[in-house]
């Protein structure tokens, strides 16, 4: 469906803005499938919502879920003091940790927790939505997130080469 | 009480005290195993984490559901002679925030009851402790007040007579606790301000941080469990230990694929919009190769690229690829919760309910667009 709202308009936009929307459209579809129930879905749909472009297909796409899906605006709003919070408290630490340089022995489990640490902030980082989850649901989510990812990719691929194969003699 | 009889009877050996750190971590693993089950996960992670198989594991959960009287089954696993020596002088004082599924304590009491009546240096690992358990579950004779402890607390009503078995199980827990932090052990016997001119328990602390420990023993389950699954989900993860690494895969995994969608995309895009999706074969073409499904779902576009795939008869492979590999991924799949996700997708494979959700709006839209191309 999401392929073809878009492609009824994708006839005078070049080629990058085509893949753009055809991602964007892809991942909007992705997230609906969620529902509301996950969170980097409803993140994605409200960061799909705020660009321009995006806000007509995200309405086609969606349906009538639209206004339930961005509803929690809310949420996402106390989402954002709450990921600003954690930035500033994490800043902090870690300027603080900079300064005192105590700890004569580094411990290996302290070592293995920064790398941890910093993983998880990676996977924040990529996982839509993921700053403002604890660790356990940012695992939860990523689950998620991979799941629908490989769907995503499959159904993309089978449609492509379906449509190579049609037209691309 | 038992207080009175355990200055006699700890006038222990070192034996005991082996016994008993044996059954602290017994008690310890036994009781992280279960906050982990009483958290929402499924008893396939209670079992594996526990080594057991999974009947013994059930048959155990049942034992401890079913009893109801002191006259506890479970007594005869209690045994021991040495059981007699170890009565908890335990403190009674001490503040509980057990869960209060009584299965878990009698469970817990019952593994380290065996952790300790094995005699053997302590152990560390779990699944050494199930194994060696799980044989002497029903082996064992009767009982002990370990028995009468575990009975009450298994009845869990207030008809729990004493205080002394509460309490024994609560130092037991205490103790546990506190060798789950391993930290060093610390001679004093009961934390609670009981006298005991020596003890011969080894009680490391943790009374004061119970609650805390317990919440963050049942978070590090959780986080464990479900690092679990995403090394199931991640190929080639298995193999790897220790977080971060697994982490890095996992990372690494979700940048490829979100690549891979863009990659896709680019494609997608390259390609002559000119497309036809027909969705009048689709309902024929599906009923043919799909059973049907009654989930709603909103993912359309697998119809569309069914439709496709019923066009050309090529692509009647990629289907089934397609079909084959969504299979091979449920198959991934043991958790529960994780195949409530993934029934949403197989619900989409089945693009006979889809078709039915939308229908209508499908063949609107393609009405769009064959007019618009």
């Amino acid at each position: 469906m999401g392929l073809q709202s878009w492609g009824s308009s994708i006839k005078d936009m070049n080629l990058l803005e085509r893949r753009k929307t055809i991602k964007l459209s892809a991942d909007v579809a992705m997230a609906s499938v969620r529902g509301g129930k996950t969170c980097w879905s409803r993140a994605l749909i409200a960061n799909a919502s705020k660009q321009e472009n995006g806000k007509t297909l995200v309405r086609n796409i969606l349906g009538s879920e639209f206004e339930k899906l961005t509803k929690p605006s809310m949420g996402a709003f106390m989402s954002h003091k709450r990921v600003r919070s954690k930035n500033i408290l994490r800043r902090s630490c870690s300027s603080h940790r900079i300064r005192k340089i105590a700890p004569k022995r580094v411990q290996a489990s302290s070592i293995a927790k920064r790398m941890v640490k910093k993983r998880t902030q990676i996977l924040r980082g990529l996982v839509p939505g993921g700053e403002s989850m604890d660790d356990f649901s940012l695992l939860e989510e990523t689950l998620d997130y991979i799941l629908s990812l490989k769907a995503q990719v499959d159904v993309m691929r089978c449609l492509a080469d379906a449509s190579e194969l049609l037209n691309g003699k | 009480m038992e207080r009175i009889t355990s200055p006699g009877s700890r006038s222990g050996s070192c034996r005991d005290d082996k016994q008993f750190d044996g059954e602290i971590e017994g008690l310890m693993t036994e009781d992280d195993l279960q906050e982990a089950a009483v958290v929402p996960v499924t008893e396939s992670t209670f079992t594996a984490l526990l080594g057991l198989p999974a009947n013994q594991a059930i048959e155990l959960l049942h034992e401890t559901e079913s009893v109801k009287s002191p006259e506890i089954p479970t007594a005869d696993i209690w045994k021991d002679s040495q059981e007699d020596q170890r009565t908890f002088s335990y403190p009674f004082n001490c503040s509980l925030t057990f869960p209060t599924n009584a299965a878990l304590v009698e469970r817990a009491a019952r593994f380290s009851v065996f952790a300790s009546a094995q005699d053997s240096p302590e152990r560390c690992s779990i699944p050494s402790i199930s194994s060696e358990n799980s044989p002497k579950l029903k082996a064992e004779p009767a009982n002990s007040e370990s028995n009468r402890s575990s009975s009450p607390i298994l009845s869990s009503s207030p008809t729990i007579p004493k205080q002394n078995q509460k309490s024994a199980k609560r130092k037991e827990r205490e103790k546990v606790k506190g060798s789950v932090k391993k930290s060093k052990y610390v001679e004093n016997g009961n934390k609670d301000g009981e006298k005991l001119p020596y003890v011969h328990v080894r009680a490391r602390r943790g009374q004061a941080t119970d609650s805390h420990s317990l919440a963050e023993r049942a978070r590090r389950e959780k986080i464990n469990a479900r690092m679990k699954l995403l090394q199931e989900l991640v190929p080639g993860c298995s193999k790897i230990s220790g977080t971060a690494l697994v982490l890095d895969e996992i990372i690494n995994h979700v940048q490829s694929l979100q690549r891979q969608v863009e990659l896709l995309s680019m494609r997608l895009a390259a390609v002559n919009p000119r497309i036809e999706f027909s969705f009048d074969s689709l309902l024929a073409a599906e009923s043919g190769c799909l059973s049907t499904g009654s989930f709603p779902s909103t993912l359309t576009i697998e119809p569309m690229m069914w439709s496709e795939l019923q066009f050309n008869g090529e692509r009647r492979q990629q289907h089934q690829n397609q079909h084959q590999q969504l299979w091979e991924v449920d198959l991934l799949q043991p958790p529960v919760w994780e195949r409530e996700n993934y029934n949403n997708y197989h619900p989409s494979e089945n693009s006979v309910f889809s078709y039915n959700s939308s229908a209508e709006s499908v063949s609107m839209h393609s009405n769009q667009l064959k007019m618009e191309l």
